[in-house]
């Protein structure tokens, strides 16, 4: 991803575009694969936000 | 339209594709946590073989039994010592199977020290699947069904039980938390004066552990008054005699904080005098150490000994269990 590649997608997804020329197709089914697991992964780490922790040291 | 259509073959290769990195964030979940906390004191239990004494308990036997003050104390040396397997944000049944790792080696143990403060010993345990992460992780990996049978869970949270201890990312989630809550308060500091801490957490957060009135902790201990001990605690008392081993119950010593507030209530006096009983009857030893430090600077927080008091409180604990 060239560095125009990801202002165009960070505009598209903030709205100031409404189209993304470089979408790739539902048919890339690595892409998106990769994409679910980057999602996934990001709620996994932060789920635990509503934890009390007192102890730490785990 | 036609390229950019989402067919079943496509849907089910991206699924193929999500499952597999999943699988390999599992194994670096297990990989990343090979050496956690609750793993090491296990590992600990299993191998120390030469020790004759050990200490069982949570962050308070952790962090304030000194093994080599306490061979000092009890006039052993090495390699026939001491072990500490206090293990921080545990509970009973935690302690009972880090017991049976360290029995099951077939080592030549002659005392346990159990380390409790409060009302530990009687309270039942209920465990919902929000309070499984941490060192209650052990739980999931560690005996667990023979574990299971000294908490309550509802029948929801057993059934959860029992699908996410097959899952590491799930179990050890905890580890994983606990790296971003740290890297949250880093980053919550910025700017702004630091929190103080010591190896459990902040100093701070401890005290939110003890009761917050004295009138709630009088409630509380005549409540306890009319329980029985907990499950795990009999357990423990049973195993430790079954191997013909003595079990000594040690009331931490407390910050004077603490000892003023809450252990000079009448029901306080009368919870204890009755566990004294309770332990005298099943051949197990209660030790009154909650006022053997006195001052204020050998405590890391309202809970815990700091290095130096518990090199104190170990060297006397060690010379009170070496007199007959």
């Amino acid at each position: 991803m060239t560095l125009t590649q990801f202002k165009q997608a960070v505009e598209y997804l903030g709205g100031a575009e409404d189209e993304l020329d470089w979408m790739p197709q539902l048919s890339n089914w690595w892409f998106w694969g990769i994409v679910w697991t980057a999602l996934c992964t990001l709620i996994y780490i932060f789920s635990g936000q509503n934890s009390k922790f007192i102890y730490i040291d785990f | 339209l036609s390229s950019n259509s989402l067919t079943l073959s496509t849907f089910l290769a991206t699924l193929a594709t999500l499952l597999a990195c999943l699988a390999a964030l599992n194994f670096a979940v297990v990989h990343l946590t090979r050496n956690s906390i609750p793993k090491q004191v296990l590992a600990r239990a299993a191998t120390s073989k030469a020790d004759s004494v050990i200490a069982i308990g949570n962050s308070l036997i952790a962090a304030g039994f000194d093994e080599d003050a306490f061979d000092r104390g009890f006039e052993i040396a090495r390699p026939a010592g001491s072990v500490n397997l206090g293990l921080g944000a545990s509970a009973p049944t935690e302690h009972l199977l880090i017991l049976r790792s360290a029995l099951r080696n077939n080592a030549r143990r002659n005392t346990i020290v159990y380390g409790f403060y409060d009302l530990q010993l009687t309270e039942p345990e209920i465990f919902h699947t929000s309070d499984l992460f941490g060192n209650h992780a052990m739980l999931y990996y560690t005996e667990p069904a023979f574990g299971a049978r000294f908490f309550h869970q509802s029948f929801h949270d057993r059934v959860e039980f029992a699908l996410m201890r097959h899952i590491p990312m799930i179990v050890e989630r905890g580890a994983i938390w606990a790296k971003v809550e740290r890297f949250r308060r880093k980053l919550a500091e910025l700017g702004m004066g630091k929190e103080l801490n010591n190896r459990f957490g902040r100093v701070g957060d401890f005290s939110l552990l003890e009761a917050p009135v004295a009138s709630r902790f009088a409630s509380d201990c005549a409540s306890a008054n009319t329980r029985s001990l907990n499950s795990a605690v009999n357990e423990m008392i049973g195993e430790s005699s079954e191997h013909g081993i003595k079990m000594v119950f040690v009331e931490m010593p407390m910050h004077p904080y603490h000892v003023r507030t809450f252990y000079g209530l009448p029901e306080w006096k009368e919870y204890t005098a009755a566990l004294r009983m309770n332990l005298a009857s099943k051949n197990a030893e209660f030790i009154d150490a909650s006022r053997w430090i006195a001052s204020e600077q050998d405590f890391a927080d309202h809970l815990h000994l700091s290095p130096r008091g518990a090199r104190e409180f170990s060297e006397r604990l060690g010379n009170q269990l070496r007199e007959p």
